[in-house]
């Protein structure tokens, strides 16, 4: 009589409480031995199935969000401010001396350039007004109101500060987030 | 320093603050490729496989606060995986579905790898072939190294169906890939 395929099954899944008995069996009957070993050889089969690779990182549900920077410590705002503060006054004060220096100074003020730049630009214009169309008649163009020229020294002075107050801060604010 | 161990990153992920998240991120990527392939097995179709494979895990995120700290994580979720798969399958009557990479151009490979590639296809048409419930205990078993007795309390089902489920899909499997080879 041969084990049956319970018996085998059991046997290979290390289930069987007659092992003793199947092993005798197994040792004396071909028959059994060899559907033991196809048996076995499906197990061997299905055990050596690779791994397939994930084609997405499912971890990346799982990213925490990122969270808003800290806010600055008491004493950086506090610092902050007073340096804006104190800064902003100092430019203010400063802005009558500095008005009175520019003048002494030989470089050209962007008042100066800008004047020019407009000189040049009413004499081109100027010219293509003197242009005639084949036609023979006068080609005007409309005439450019001139433009009055504003003291910009103590506005340049003022907005240079304002500047350096600006790259100041965010560098201040940047360097707290690091 | 030394990695932390899952029950470390249990602990850290049940926290609720701003590092739960990351520490429960580490665990899936320890375990992802086990769990994908679980779901790989059981379906047979990559996309959903890997789908159900994040459903696995965040349902385990979700019930993080009642895992048992004193349990291996990775054959808990590969269990859950498992029978996330069986309910899936079982709701749609899903029929083995071709798969992107049995199309694949078999001039392209190396002989060997073709060879391999090939006979694992056939493995995995043979279990996606397979009833669900047939499937499940197969995975259990083979893949899982789960005793008879662990399945029969893992599907709650008796161990005399644990038994002819798993030898008549035995039999059931060593037809086919006996017929294909």
């Amino acid at each position: 009589m041969h084990l049956t395929d319970d018996q085998l099954n059991e046997y290979l899944d290390n289930e069987s409480a007659e092992r003793g008995i199947i092993e005798a069996h197994l040792e004396s009957c071909d028959e059994c031995a060899a559907r033991l070993d196809s048996l076995q050889a499906l197990f061997t089969e299905l055990e050596s199935l690779p791994e397939a690779a994930l084609t997405r990182n499912i971890a990346a549900r799982f990213a925490p969000t990122p969270s808003l920077p800290a806010p600055l410590p008491k004493f950086l705002t506090l610092t902050v401010i007073l340096q804006a503060a104190f800064a902003l006054t100092a430019i203010v004060i400063a802005v009558p001396f500095i008005a009175n220096l520019l003048p002494a100074i030989e470089i050209p003020s962007f008042t100066e350039v800008f004047a020019q730049l407009q000189s040049q630009w009413i004499i081109w214009l100027d010219s293509l007004s003197t242009l005639r169309l084949s036609s023979g008649q006068a080609f005007h163009l409309p005439t450019l109101p001139e433009l009055p020229i504003v003291e910009m020294s103590s506005l340049l002075v003022t907005l240079a500060g304002v500047s350096v107050l600006w790259i100041l801060g965010n560098g201040l604010l940047l360097r707290n987030q690091r | 320093m030394n990695a932390p161990t899952d029950r470390d990153l249990i602990l850290q992920a049940r926290r609720g603050d701003a590092d739960s998240a990351a520490a429960f991120g580490e665990l899936v990527t320890r375990y992802q490729t086990g769990v994908f392939n679980v779901c790989y097995r059981m379906l047979h179709e990559r996309g959903e496989a890997e789908d159900l494979a994040q459903e696995a895990f965040i349902r385990a995120y979700d019930r993080i606060h009642t895992f048992d700290v004193e349990r291996e994580f990775g054959p808990w979720i590969r269990r859950v995986a498992a029978n996330l798969c069986l309910n899936h399958i079982e709701s749609r009557k899903v029929t083995a579905e071709l798969d992107d990479e049995r199309d694949a151009d078999p001039a392209q490979l190396p002989e060997a790898v073709y060879e391999v590639r090939e006979r694992s296809e056939q493995i995995r048409g043979a279990l996606a072939s397979l009833p669900a419930h047939y499937r499940v205990v197969v995975e259990l078993r083979h893949y899982q190294e789960l005793s008879y007795d662990e399945i029969a309390a893992e599907l709650k089902i008796p161990l005399s169906d644990v038994k002819s489920h798993l030898f008549r899909a035995r039999k059931l499997l060593a037809e086919k890939l006996h017929a294909s080879h």
